[in-house]
Order: structure tokens, then C-alpha cells, then sequence
């Protein structure tokens, strides 16, 4: 049942790929990101609920026109593609600089570390769900694995942050096979129902041990400091003083650098040519010499792991942490993201943690209303664009 | 002590009997549409808040007594009209995902049951609060020596007549001669004239109603409503019947009494059981999926090479 | 070029049985493949050929009976072992990786070949990438040599190509991982005559380049059936009902009324 679609998407790279000279290409990569980058400061900035919309309109009209232009779509895949180096350069560049033109508001810079964490959570689950299509309705226990091992490390045994983040991502590492192990024999709707049914006992599980806080989880994590600087001060850059949050924005955004580098190396790998292949036919795959049953609990094992990295930075970050903040919910907000960002598609992914967790929070104009419009807006984008923002591509090979 | 286990003996056949009623629905959908329908345990749910808003509009137009007739007669609209709502979701959102991967369908009922959800949370007065749920069967009956109460009775009652016509709807009527051929073969089946699109929206109204009668019940058997219930209520009902195995009718009846069971089971022997009774449930759900991959009584799919 | 018993056996098997609860799909088959040779399997619908393939590839796991890959016992191995033995296979409603291009799909043929893991495409990046991109040319290579079209789709989606050239990539990929026995489930099945003299011509050409490739082949088509094995092994009921040059078999009786049908050959002798 959870076959994959055939590849029905305007595959450009199969097409004969419009030829862009250089410089136009480089132009039109500049364009696009830095378009890109201006559209998320007004998004972040915004707070007329008109302008909200607005935008929001503007973002839903750009993807109308890559659904019914596909020639456009693909000029800019291959833009990017041929200045892959030029784009990589500038898009550093943008998310180093970024901090500085959001007028020192730390609501925005706040929404951002959150938007990176949950890119990274995405990006984590991408691995599974959109490389090998293998549901998983656990990330968010992951992620309160990672959250909660580093927090207990933090507050029982001092360990300071930097050690508690390597140790909690194994700690949910082991979890992760723990899951992938009773998930290797059983397929599809059984599969996500072994992974819900993991979430809500890791879920319960926090919210009734001693040692986990209960209900009220865990506070007073300590703050992390690097080399005499606390992550609670200010961060001084060329004098420019930025929010106590630009430290934690700077290093989410290690983090998801790491998980793009991850995916990107992982995808143009024989790992991640395996996932395709169980994806796309799972008995095939075997008689091709795929150890299918391996590759799954593997999947599983990588999704834990760059979630409970996640988790830790999560908990230094905030300073408490509650069962309610990993709930089966989560778990299916992450899916989400996933899908409707684009499944095995790093960039969709990305844009699709982006625009989920920042959605909710700009709605606020709404107040109550906005869990409502979270609903209506997945379910129209589903309608909208299936195969996701930006859809899987073609590999390829050297020439 | 003896009456003490009749009473949790009790307990659980009428807890089962009201997730049997919800199980049924999510089995059915998928052995028909081969859909996870993931809101549908928020479609069942409406139906305690409909009829506590069709009381005040019986008892304004026709100026039927309020508690028990005027709620028993808003009870039963209630269940058409959740039926008629699982229908009309179908025929506007859920048609446009049959074909698309499961996974996309399912978060796109996820979604809409966040948006049901909501729904209720903002057009029911007080939405957010729970809601008292008036009593209709109270007191006991005595049955061979044990005082019953008559909720029970009438829930156990209820589901049995529900499951119990649905199975011969399935097996021996012509209509449900036509769900089976449908749910085997939709391409065959519009070759023998039968609509599939007449059949998925009818199977659709069967299992909201079917499970608006369990989502009655689960309001009754708590004494409120609120409008986040069906999260739990949701994945309890998913459980049991994909623990049963999926399509399969006899296995939603078994995956539900088999959580019931644990459920009673765990709040009745462990200390401090009710906050441990969701872990024991999905343990007990995660290692029937270990040595059944396919649920209880699903079958194993032997995939044709 | 004829095989003879001078040649090794490459796959052998013996006794082999195949329970599905009460149903006996297969009763105690035995058959040998020698190095070089092809083998056709025949048999009406249900006989038991892809039972038998099935087992052969360790999808299924024989009910007793022994599978021998070179000596090597490989029955009860799980599939993708058996595959880095050197066994490949085609399937009979064609199974490939629809969404990924043609030569993702030949690369992933490859998959037995290749040796990094997760932890080497993250941290040893130019290993791993060297090893891909070697894959890569050799799949390009292999592409060529069957089918200079399907070479010249290499970057489409395989679900886009047209039926005959799904068969090809299909063997193409099968052929990625260097068999030392190739097993082809009714290749020709949903061809027309001129495809599948062209697919005749391809099994010719691979077998030429491959001279001690061993092949098994189930067929319906008695044209390709006549020319192309050099033995044919007929299964009916699960049985093996005969073994032989096609000449020889097609003159049984039995043959022909079990792969005829009872009623045709009653009339034929009426």
C-alpha cells in the first residue's frame, strides 16, 4: 500500500534541459535566494495579519506557477545545479548574515531556532520516509529521547552541553534500533502503527516516572557556554550586539548544515540508492542483494540519531522540558512537513519545516484559530501540490 | 471479591463494546477503500456534540421533554447526521486521496481530524470545556444474581446488534454483495454495473454512523465529552483494528476487547494504573504486531512474484 | 555450443518440495544447470515454474530439498545472500524501480559489488563516491552493450519506457551483478513476434559475450522455446514431468497433453 508513485512529476533532468548561459544562471541563482531570504525576513517580521496573508498568497501563487509552467521549474533546477558552488557560497552567506537584518527582534530569531530544529527533525525523517518510504510515527519520541537523556546528563552529572549532545544522539541511536527492530517485520499500516504505538509509550513513559519529572518534566537546564561565552549573553559580532537567541540560531544552523551534508552525501550513496530501491519495490530490492531488513532498522537508527541531536539543543535552548512538548503530534507534524515539503527532496524538506513551524506562529493573529488554519492549510496544499513543494529529482552521474 | 471481578468483568466487555464500535469503522474503510481513515474517530465523536445541540432545538420547536426522550431522539439524529458528515467528507477531501500514497492520505486525515477537532473546539459553545453528557440508562438490573447497570447493558446490546447486522449486511444482502465486490475488485465490479463511487460514499456513511453510535457510548461511559477525546478514543480504535488485522470484521472485535482487556486489566491490579494503562495498551499492541505482522486475523499477504 | 558432461554443474537441485499449508505446490523436482547451458522450464499455468524460481532465488525457503550453488549449499539463504552467490534473476510482470532513472536501476544491480556503508558515504565521502561512480560507468558500459536505445535513456524514469525495453533494462540489471546464473520468468510475456525475436537476438548476444553464464529460462512461446535452450524441463502439477532436448520432450504424450490441454490432445487422437 505504500508504494511509491510513479515519478509522474515533470522530471526536468530527463527533459532536454533549457541551456543557461553562466552569468544569467548565476543571476538567476542571486535572484532566487536572496528573494527567497527577503520574502522569510518579511514573513518573520510581519504583523499585520494581512501582510501574513499576503504573503502567504504570493508563496501559494509561485508554486501555482511552477505546477502549470514546468519549463520555468526546471531553467532554475539546472541554474542551481551548474552554479551548485556559487549557490552553496551564497546561501552561507545569507544564513550567516541573516540575524543582522531582522532588527535585533528576538521573537523572530526565536522562531527561526525552532524552524531549524524542526528542518533538522524533518531532514531526520526524510532519511526514512522520503528516501525509503518507511512511515515512522516516533520522530517527536526521538526527539524527547535526545531532549530528556542530555537534560538528565545536564542536571544529575554536570555534563556540560558539548558532551551531552554527542551522548544523548546515541542514547536515542539505541532507541532508534530498539524501535527498528520489532518494525522489521511488519509492512505499511502495521509498520506506523508499531511507531505511533512506540510514541505514545515513550510519550506516557515521561509522563509517569519519577526521574523524568512527570507531567511537569524537567527545569533549570543549564545554559551552554563555549569558550567563556554563555549562550545566554548577548552575541557581539563587529559590534553589532545580537539577541541572546543568535547564539542558539548560529549553531541550529550548524546543525542543519550537518543534517543537509548528511542527506546530500547519504542520498548520492549505494545507502541511499538502496532506500529508493526498497521504496520503490521492496522484493526486487532483495533480489538485487539488498539486505532489506538491515537498511530498515538502519533508517530507523539515522532518523533517532540526528533527532536526538535535535532534542538536546531543544532542551539547553528553551531550559525545561515537559512530555507535552513530544507528543504523537509532533511526530505527525514532522511527517507532515515531510510530505508536504516534498518527500526525498532536502530543499523541500527544509522549506516545509519552515513554512509548518512558522505557519502556526504568524496565525497568531488568529489567536484560537490557528490550529484550525494549520489544518486547512496542510490539507489544501495536499490538494494542491501532492507531489509536495519541491518533488524528488533524478540522480546524476558525473556527465 | 467475587463481585468485585463481575464488576471488572463488566467493565470490560462494555469498554470493548464501545471500541468495537469505533474499530469497525476503520476496518471496514480500509478493507473497502484500502484507506487509512485517521479522522474518523473525530467524525464518531461529533456525534455527543450534535446531540447535545439538537436537544435545545427539539425541546424549543416540538416541545419534547429534554432528558430521557428528547436526548435518546437527539441521539439518533445525531447518528444519521455523523453518518451523512463521514459522507460529505468522502465525497469533498477523502476521494481525492484514494489513489494517492497511503502515507500522503493518511496525514491528510490526520490534518482533518485536527480540523474537525477544532471545528468543535470553536462552533460548540464553550468548546473548549468539557461537556456533561446527560444520563439516560441509569440504575441496574439484576441479572442472575449480579446488579447489571443498564448502560452497560444497552452499550454491550447496542454494539452487539450493530456488529452483528453489519456482518449480515456484508454476507448476505445485495448491498453488501457489492461492497465485497468493490473492495476486491473496483474495475470488475463497474464492468457488473455496480457504482464504486455509490459504494465508497455508502460504506462511508455506514461506518461514521456505526462509529457515532461509539462515540455516544464513550461519551455516556465518561459521563463527559470534550472535544480532544477522539485523540485517544482515535488511536485506541486504530489499534484494535489493526491489532485484529485490517478488513478484517471478527478481528476489530478482537483487537478491542484484547485493549479493553488490558486496559481493565492493568487499572484494576497495578497501583497507580490509570496513568500506566495507554503503556500496557501500546506494548500489548506493538507485541501482537511482533508475532503477527498481519494482526490477529489479518491475512498474510503472500505477495504474487 | 552444445553442453556436455565434460562441463561443471553450476546449480543443482534436489528433491525439492514446496508446502503452502495443505497445498503441495511442488513434489520432489530435481534438476541441474551446467555452466554455459540454458535450461527452459515449461509447464502449464500453476505447474510450479516460478515456485521454483522462487526457491532457487531463497524468496521461498523449500519444504525440504536442497539447492546447490556450485557445491555451496544455498537453500534456506536469505535472498539477497544468494544474490552476492551469484544468482540473478527477472520477474514475470517486470519489477523495477519505476520512479528511479535506467541506470539507477542497473547501479543498484550492482549493489552486491559494492562495499560502503552509511558511515563510509558520510565520512569517507571520495571512497564511497569513487565506488559509485565506478558502478555508475560499468552500468553505462552494460547499457550500451544490450541495448544502445535504452543507453541513450539512461537519465528517464524506467517507469516511462516502453514494454520491450523494460524487459531489457530488467535483464541489464540482472546482469549488473555478474551472475554465474541468470533466471528469466517468461521474458517474453506481452511481446509481440517481432519483440521477441529481437529479445531471442539479446539472449543470443549475452550469452555469446558470457560463455559460461548459465541460464534457466520459463517460457510460453514455443518458438523461443524451440531454438534458444538446449534442454527443456517440463513441470506439471509441481511434478517434473519430463527433461530433454524440446525435440524429444515434445514428442511425450503426456507432455503434450499437459501442456496442450487434455481436451486438444483427446481430439488430436480422436
Amino acid at each position: 500500500m505504500f508504494a511509491s508513485t510513479p515519478a509522474s512529476n515533470p522530471a526536468p533532468a530527463a527533459v532536454a534541459s533549457p541551456a543557461v548561459t553562466a552569468p544569467r544562471a548565476i543571476a538567476l541563482v542571486a535572484a532566487i535566494e536572496i528573494a527567497g531570504a527577503l520574502f522569510l525576513r518579511q514573513f518573520l517580521l510581519a504583523e499585520d495579519w494581512r501582510v501574513v496573508v499576503a504573503l502567504l498568497v504570493l508563496f501559494g501563487a509561485a508554486l501555482v506557477a511552477m505546477q502549470y509552467r514546468p519549463a520555468l521549474e526546471a531553467r532554475i533546477e539546472t541554474a542551481f545545479a551548474d552554479q551548485a558552488r556559487f549557490a552553496i557560497l551564497l546561501g552561507l552567506v545569507i544564513v550567516l548574515a541573516f540575524p543582522f537584518v531582522v532588527e535585533r527582534s528576538t521573537y523572530a530569531l526565536h522562531l527561526l531556532v525552532l524552524a531549524q530544529l524542526y528542518a533538522v527533525l524533518a531532514l531526520a525523517l526524510n532519511f526514512q520516509l522520503g528516501s525509503a518510504n518507511i512511515p515512522n510515527f516516533a520522530t517527536g519520541a526521538s526527539y524527547g529521547i535526545g531532549a530528556y537523556a542530555s537534560a538528565l546528563l545536564a542536571l544529575n552529572w554536570d555534563v556540560s552541553f558539548w558532551l551531552a549532545l554527542p551522548a544523548a544522539a546515541i542514547v536515542a541511536t539505541f532507541f532508534g534500533f530498539l524501535l527498528g527492530v520489532p518494525s522489521m517485520r511488519t509492512r505499511e499500516s502495521y509498520l506506523a502503527l508499531v511507531t505511533i504505538a512506540f510514541g505514545v509509550v515513550i510519550h506516557q513513559l515521561l509522563n509517569n516516572l519519577d526521574f523524568t519529572g512527570g507531567p511537569n518534566g524537567l527545569v533549570g537546564i543549564p545554559v551552554p557556554e563555549l569558550f567563556g561565552h554563555s549562550f545566554a549573553a548577548p552575541l557581539v559580532i563587529f559590534g553589532y550586539e545580537l539577541p541572546s537567541q543568535a547564539n542558539f540560531y548560529y549553531l541550529s544552523a550548524v546543525l542543519v548544515g550537518i543534517a543537509i551534508l548528511f542527506a546530500r552525501r547519504v542520498h548520492d550513496s549505494r545507502v541511499g540508492l538502496a532506500w529508493n530501491a526498497i521504496r520503490a519495490d521492496e522484493l526486487a530490492a532483495r533480489c538485487q542483494g539488498i539486505n532489506t531488513t538491515w537498511y530498515k532498522v538502519l533508517a530507523f537508527a539515522v532518523d533517532a540519531f540526528l533527532a536526538g541531536f535535535a532534542g538536546t539543543i531543544y532542551a539547553f535552548y528553551v531550559g525545561f522540558i515537559s512530555p507535552d512538548n513530544f507528543t504523537f503530534l509532533v511526530s505527525v507534524t514532522i511527517m507532515t512537513m515531510v510530505i508536504a515539503g516534498g518527500m526525498d527532496n532536502t530543499l523541500g524538506v527544509i522549506v516545509g519545516a519552515f513554512l509548518l513551524t512558522l505557519l502556526p506562529e504568524k496565525l497568531r493573529a488568529f489567536s484560537d484559530y490557528r490550529i484550525l488554519f494549520f489544518g486547512v492549510t496542510v490539507i489544501a496544499f495536499l490538494m494542491i501540490r501532492p507531489q509536495g513543494i519541491f518533488p524528488q529529482r533524478l540522480r546524476r552521474y558525473g556527465a | 471479591m467475587a463481585a468485585q471481578i463481575t464488576q471488572q468483568l463488566l467493565n470490560f466487555i462494555t469498554l470493548g463494546a464501545i471500541y468495537a464500535l469505533i474499530a469497525v469503522g476503520f476496518s471496514l474503510l480500509f478493507g473497502v477503500l484500502n484507506i487509512i481513515h485517521f479522522s474518523h474517530a473525530d467524525v464518531a465523536l461529533t456525534a455527543p456534540f450534535l446531540a447535545l445541540a439538537i436537544v435545545p432545538v427539539l425541546g424549543g420547536a416540538f416541545g419534547v421533554a429534554p432528558l430521557p426522550v428528547g436526548f435518546a431522539l437527539a441521539a439518533l439524529l445525531a447518528v444519521l447526521v455523523t453518518g451523512a458528515l463521514g459522507g460529505a467528507l468522502y465525497a469533498t477531501i477523502i476521494k481525492r486521496f484514494r489513489n494517492a500514497p497511503a502515507m500522503m492520505a493518511l496525514v491528510a486525515t490526520v490534518a482533518l481530524g485536527i480540523v474537525l477537532r477544532e471545528l468543535i473546539r470553536h462552533v460548540f459553545p464553550n468548546g473548549s470545556n468539557p461537556h456533561a453528557i446527560p444520563r439516560l440508562f441509569t440504575g441496574s438490573i439484576d441479572l442472575f444474581g449480579t446488579a447489571v447497570p443498564l448502560f452497560s447493558l444497552v452499550a454491550i446490546t447496542v454494539s452487539v446488534l450493530c456488529v452483528g447486522s453489519l456482518f449480515l449486511v456484508l454476507g448476505r444482502t445485495r448491498l453488501g454483495l457489492h461492497i465485497r465486490a468493490v473492495s476486491q475488485d473496483r474495475d470488475a465490479a463497474r464492468l457488473m454495473a455496480i457504482s464504486p463511487e455509490r459504494i465508497f460514499l455508502l460504506t462511508f456513511f455506514i461506518a461514521s454512523a456505526i462509529g457515532a453510535l461509539g462515540g455516544l457510548f464513550f461519551a455516556g461511559y465518561a459521563g463527559i465529552v470534550r472535544f480532544d477525546f477522539s485523540i485517544d478514543v482515535g488511536l485506541i480504535g486504530f489499534s484494535a483494528a489493526v491489532a485484529g488485522g485490517l478488513g478484517s470484521m471478527p478481528g476489530a472485535i478482537i483487537g478491542s476487547l484484547l485493549i479493553a482487556g488490558i486496559d481493565t486489566l492493568v487499572q484494576a491490579t497495578i497501583p497507580n494504573g490509570a496513568s500506566y494503562r495507554l503503556v500496557f495498551v501500546f506494548l500489548l499492541v506493538i507485541a501482537v504486531l511482533v508475532f503477527r505482522p498481519s494482526g490477529l486475523l489479518g491475512r498474510t499477504v503472500v505477495e504474487k512474484v | 555450443m552444445r553442453a556436455t558432461d565434460a562441463v561443471p554443474v553450476v546449480l543443482e537441485g534436489q528433491n525439492l518440495t514446496m508446502r503452502f499449508g495443505g497445498l503441495v505446490a511442488m513434489a520432489e523436482v530435481d534438476f541441474t544447470l551446467r555452466q554455459g547451458e540454458i535450461l527452459g522450464i515449461i509447464g502449464p499455468n500453476g505447474a510450479g515454474k516460478s515456485t521454483l524460481l522462487n526457491i532457487i532465488t531463497g524468496l521461498y525457503k523449500p519444504s525440504s530439498g536442497t539447492v546447490r550453488l556450485a557445491g555451496e549449499r544455498i537453500d534456506g539463504m536469505p535472498a539477497h545472500r544468494i544474490v552476492a552467490r551469484g544468482i540473478a534473476r527477472t520477474f514475470q510482470s517486470s519489477r523495477l524501480f519505476g520512479d528511479l532513472s535506467v541506470i539507477d536501476n542497473v547501479v543498484i544491480g550492482r549493489h552486491a559489488h559494492m562495499r560502503s556503508g552509511l558511515l563510509d558515504a558520510i565520512l569517507r565521502r571520495g571512497r564511497a563516491q569513487a565506488e559509485l561512480h565506478d558502478a555508475a560507468e560499468r552500468a553505462a558500459t552494460l547499457l550500451k552493450a544490450v541495448s544502445r536505445d535504452l543507453y541513450a535513456q539512461r537519465h528517464r524514469p524506467a517507469a516511462e519506457l516502453p514494454q520491450a525495453d523494460r524487459r531489457r533494462l530488467e535483464i541489464a540489471r540482472a546482469l549488473a551483478s555478474e551472475p554465474r546464473v541468470l533466471l528469466l520468468d517468461e521474458p517474453s510475456s506481452g511481446m509481440d513476434d517481432a519483440d521477441t525475436d529481437a529479445l531471442m537476438a539479446d539472449i543470443r548476444a549475452i550469452c555469446a559475450e558470457r560463455p559460461n553464464l548459465a541460464l534457466m529460462i520459463i517460457e510460453h512461446d514455443m518458438r523461443l522455446v524451440a531454438s534458444l535452450p538446449h534442454r527443456v524441463l517440463v513441470l506439471d502439477y509441481g511434478q517434473k514431468l519430463a527433461e530433454g532436448t524440446y525435440e524429444d520432450v515434445r514428442q511425450i504424450p503426456r507432455v503434450q497433453e499437459a501442456y496442450l490441454g487434455r481436451k486438444v490432445v483427446r481430439h488430436a487422437h480422436a
